[in-house]
C-alpha cells in the first residue's frame, strides 16, 4: 500500500497547478446512468395513456399543414386523410417506428467528442431559442451573434455540457434569412462538440446539412448522424410546413430530429397530467412516424417540452409539480416505445438568477435526471420562460450539470466504495480525516461545487460578500478570457467561409 | 365550480339600477343569454344604445378587467365574460350604427407571415372585445398584402400585429414600412405584441404601442383611441 504524504510530489507549485486545473480537462461525451428510473405510472396506467393516444390519432387526428408531400406519404402508409387532417389507424405509428433506432451516435468533428443518444445515457446541452440575453453588467438586451459565439465558447469550456446545442440565443442583429449560416459556423468553428441545425426554413436545414458535408464529407453524412435538430409540434395536434419541411430535409439526409410537442398545459393541452400525456404521445407518435415515412431508419428522438400556464394570467410557469409529472410520465412512455427521449432543462420563469430561478430550475433538472432523459436541451442559461439566456445563470447551471452526472452514476459498491478498511482502521470515537482510505480518496470523494460558497461568514465577508450571481459574473468572464478555440482544419474553414459567402450573396437580406 | 346562487328571478322585474347591477354580475359570471336579455330590456325601457353600452356593458367589463389584473378572475372566466359582452354588443351594434354613435373602436388583428402561433393574439382579441372594441381577426401567417386588404375592407382604427418567433417578428417592420410607403401609416394606430418583443423593438419598427399582455393591449387601445379622438376634435 502506498503511504500517502510520505513521498515528494513536487511541493506547492505542482499541487497548486493540479488543484486549479478544472474538472474540465476530462473529456466526457455523456453520462452513463447507474441508478434505476423513477416511474410515476404503473403498467396499467401506461397502457391506458397509450390506448387513449391511439384513440386521439385514429378518431381526432393530427393536422399536417401546407404539406401535400407529407399527406401523400401518410395516405400511402394507410392513414385516413381528410383535408390536412391525418388519422393514422390504431397501431400504424408504432409499426412505422420499428425502423427507428433505439440509440444512435451523433458524430462530432472531434471524434473524441462524438456522443451516443439513447439507452441508459444522458447528454446535456445548453438552452435554446432566446431572443434576449442578460448579464449583470449590461442587463437585459437583444442577443447578437457576438453573444451567440460567447455561449458556444462557454458551452465548449464547460465539460458537463456534452453537446454544443443549437440556437444558444437568437442573433437578432443578423438578417433572418442568413443568420443560420453564422450560427452553424459558430458551432463548428468555436467548438468541436456535436451541434444542432437550423429549422426555420427547409432551405436553411439544407444549408446546415451542406455545411456539415464540408466538415465531415458527403458520404460520411449520408451514413452517419452529424446533427440533431429540434422540430416542435405546434400543439395542439398541428405540424406546420416550416417544421415538416425541415424535418423532411434532415430525415432524408439521415440526420436526427427531436419531435417535440410544445406544451403550455391549460392553453395547448388539457389541464390534467393524464390528458396532456395522451396528447404528447399522440403528437410525438405522428411526428416521429413521419420521419420514418421519409426515410426508414432516420434517427429520431421523442421530445417533450412541458410547462403549465398561470390560469390567472395565461403566462407560462415552470418548476411546478404537474409538468414534472408530465416529464416523468412521458419518459416512461418513450422508454416503452424504445425511442430516445428529450426533455427537462434548467427551466424557470424568473427574470434574474435568483432564488425563484434556482428552485424552479432545480425542480425540472432533478425530475429530468430521475426520469432518465437521454437528451437534455436547456440545461444551462435559461431565464424568463426561455426569453432570456443569462451569462450568470449559465455557469450556475453548468455546475448543476456536473452534479447531475455524479448523482446519476449511482453508488460505488466496489471494495474501495464499501470502505470496510476505513471503518476497521478508525473504529469508534475517532475521525476519518487521517484514515488511509480517506487519504486515497478525498480529492474526488465529494462533488466540489464551482459556484457555492461554503466559507465562514467572516471569510465570505472578507472576500467581498459576493452573492451567487456576482460570483457567477466573475466566473463566466474568466472562462471566456481563458477560452482557446479547438483547432479547425484550415481547408475546411476556408471551404465553409466560401460556401457561406456564396450562399449569402445569392439573395438579398430579408426580415423574414 | 362556483357555488350556485339562487338565480331564479326575472330580469324584467328589476328596476333600472338593479338591472344594471345584475348585468354587471352576469357579465362577471359570463352569462351571455342573460346579458342579451338585459340589454334588450333596457332598450325596451327607452334607454339609448350608447347608455346601455357604457353603463351596463363597459361598466361591467371594467370590473372584470380589474379583477383579472388582480388575479381574482382566471383566464377561462374572462373568456366567458368577454363572450357575454359580445352577445350584448351584437344587439347594440346595429343601433349604434343607426344613431351615428361613434363605436368604441375597431381593430384588425393578425399574426404575421411565417408565424402560425395565435394563442396570445386570441387572448388580445378577447380582451379587446371585452373592452367593447369590434375585433376583426384575420388569423395567422398574414402577408403585407393580406393586412392591406383587411385594412381596406374593414377600415379599422387599430391594426394589431402579433408574432411569437424571433424569426418572424422583424416582419412587423415590413408591414409598417409598407404602410408608410403608401401614405397609410397615419390612418391607423398600430399596436404590436408577442413574447420576443419589447418596448425598444416596438419603437424601432415604428409601432404606436408595444403591448406586453392582453389586458395591457386593451388598456393601451382605449387610451390611444381617446387621445386620437381628442386630438382630432
Amino acid at each position: 500500500m502506498d503511504k500517502p504524504g510520505r513521498r515528494r510530489s513536487g511541493g506547492r507549485s505542482s499541487r497548486v497547478a493540479a488543484r486549479q486545473a478544472s474538472a474540465a480537462d476530462a473529456l466526457v461525451t455523456h453520462i452513463d446512468r447507474g441508478i434505476p428510473y423513477f416511474d410515476v405510472l404503473n403498467e396499467e396506467a401506461l397502457a391506458l395513456i397509450e390506448h387513449n393516444a391511439e384513440t386521439v390519432l385514429e378518431e381526432i387526428g393530427i393536422d399536417f399543414k401546407d404539406a401535400p408531400d407529407a399527406l401523400a406519404l401518410w395516405r400511402n402508409a394507410g392513414a385516413v386523410i381528410e383535408g390536412e387532417r391525418v388519422r393514422p389507424p390504431r397501431g400504424l405509428c408504432r409499426e412505422l417506428l420499428k425502423t427507428a433506432p433505439k440509440e444512435f451516435t451523433q458524430h462530432a468533428r472531434n471524434p473524441a467528442r462524438s456522443t451516443i443518444i439513447g439507452g441508459d445515457r444522458t447528454v446535456l446541452a445548453p438552452a435554446y431559442g432566446s431572443p434576449f440575453v442578460r448579464d449583470l453588467d449590461r442587463g437585459r438586451r437583444y442577443a447578437t451573434i457576438e453573444d451567440f459565439r460567447n455561449f458556444v465558447k462557454l458551452t465548449y469550456i464547460n465539460q458537463g455540457l456534452h453537446h454544443s446545442g443549437g440556437t444558444v440565443c437568437e442573433p437578432v442583429d443578423l438578417p433572418v434569412n442568413k443568420r443560420h449560416f453564422d450560427m452553424v459556423y459558430s458551432h463548428i468553428k468555436y467548438s468541436d462538440k456535436p451541434f444542432m441545425g437550423s429549422v426555420t426554413h427547409p432551405e436553411r436545414a439544407q444549408d446546415t446539412v451542406d455545411m456539415a458535408k464540408i466538415v465531415f464529407g458527403d458520404a460520411f453524412v449520408q451514413d452517419h448522424c452529424v446533427t440533431t435538430s429540434l422540430i416542435n409540434v405546434n400543439s395542439p395536434m398541428t405540424f406546420d410546413a416550416t417544421m415538416l419541411g425541415s424535418a423532411r430535409v434532415y430525415a432524408e439526409n439521415n440526420q436526427a430530429t427531436i419531435i417535440s410537442p410544445f406544451i403550455l398545459a391549460g392553453a395547448m393541452s388539457p389541464v390534467t397530467v393524464a390528458g396532456t400525456l395522451t396528447q404528447i404521445l399522440a403528437e410525438a407518435l405522428a411526428g416521429m412516424a413521419y420521419t420514418q415515412l421519409v426515410r426508414p431508419g432516420a434517427p429520431v428522438i421523442f421530445g417533450t417540452f412541458a410547462s403549465a400556464i398561470s390560469m390567472q394570467s395565461g403566462a407560462p410557469t415552470f418548476g411546478t409539480p404537474e409538468p414534472s409529472l408530465v416529464l416523468l410520465g412521458a419518459a416512461s412512455l418513450a422508454r416503452r416505445l424504445g425511442i430516445p427521449f428529450r426533455s427537462g432543462g434548467g427551466l424557470c420563469a424568473s427574470k434574474v438568477a435568483d432564488a425563484q430561478a434556482a428552485y424552479e430550475s432545480a425542480n425540472t433538472l432533478q425530475a429530468a435526471a430521475f426520469a432518465g432523459v437521454n437528451f437534455m436541451l436547456h440545461t444551462a442559461g435559461w431565464l424568463e420562460g426561455g426569453l432570456v439566456m443569462s451569462y450568470e445563470k449559465f455557469v450556475m447551471d453548468a455546475d448543476q450539470a456536473n452534479m447531475i452526472a455524479v448523482f446519476l452514476k449511482g453508488i460505488d459498491l466496489s471494495e474501495n466504495g464499501q470502505a470496510m478498511d476505513a471503518l476497521r482502521e478508525i473504529g469508534p470515537g475517532a475521525h476519518f480525516l487521517g484514515a488511509t482510505h480517506t487519504q486515497n480518496n478525498f480529492e474526488k470523494a465529494f462533488y466540489r461545487s464551482t459556484m457555492a460558497d461554503n466559507n465562514s461568514f467572516e471569510q465570505w465577508q472578507e472576500d467581498g460578500a459576493l452573492d451567487a450571481e456576482k460570483r457567477a459574473n466573475m466566473r463566466w468572464k474568466a472562462q471566456l478570457n481563458d477560452y482557446e478555440a479547438p483547432p479547425l482544419d484550415v481547408a475546411i474553414d476556408e471551404a465553409l467561409l466560401e460556401f457561406m459567402a456564396r450562399r449569402k450573396s445569392a439573395s438579398a437580406d430579408q426580415d423574414y | 365550480m362556483t357555488e350556485a346562487f339562487d338565480d331564479d328571478f326575472n330580469l324584467s322585474e328589476l328596476d333600472d339600477q338593479e338591472l344594471v347591477t345584475q348585468m354587471h354580475d352576469d357579465l362577471y359570471d359570463g352569462l351571455k343569454d342573460e346579458i342579451v336579455e338585459g340589454t334588450e330590456i333596457l332598450l325596451d325601457r327607452g334607454w339609448g344604445a350608447e347608455k346601455v353600452l357604457n353603463e351596463a356593458l363597459v361598466g361591467g367589463m371594467q370590473i372584470v378587467g380589474v379583477d383579472f389584473r388582480d388575479g381574482i378572475l382566471f383566464v377561462p372566466e374572462v373568456l366567458l365574460a368577454a363572450n357575454a359582452m359580445k352577445g350584448g354588443m351584437g344587439v347594440l351594434k346595429p343601433l349604434l350604427a343607426e344613431t351615428g354613435v361613434k363605436p368604441i373602436g375597431k381593430m384588425v388583428i393578425g399574426t404575421v407571415k411565417g408565424d402560425i402561433h395565435d394563442i396570445g393574439k386570441n387572448l388580445v382579441g378577447m380582451m379587446m372585445e371585452g373592452a367593447g372594441f369590434e375585433v376583426i381577426d384575420i388569423g395567422i401567417n398574414n402577408s403585407v398584402d393580406e393586412y392591406l386588404a383587411a385594412l381596406e375592407e374593414h377600415q379599422p382604427d387599430i391594426l394589431g400585429l402579433s408574432a411569437l418567433l424571433t424569426t418572424t417578428m422583424p416582419y412587423m417592420k415590413v408591414v409598417i414600412d409598407e404602410l408608410v410607403k403608401r401614405n397609410l401609416r397615419s390612418q391607423y394606430i398600430v399596436m404590436v405584441g408577442g413574447a420576443p418583443l419589447n418596448e425598444e423593438f416596438g419603437a424601432a419598427v415604428g409601432a404606436d404601442a408595444y403591448c406586453r399582455d392582453a389586458a395591457e393591449a386593451a388598456a393601451q387601445a382605449t387610451r390611444l383611441i381617446e387621445a386620437r379622438r381628442s386630438a382630432n376634435a
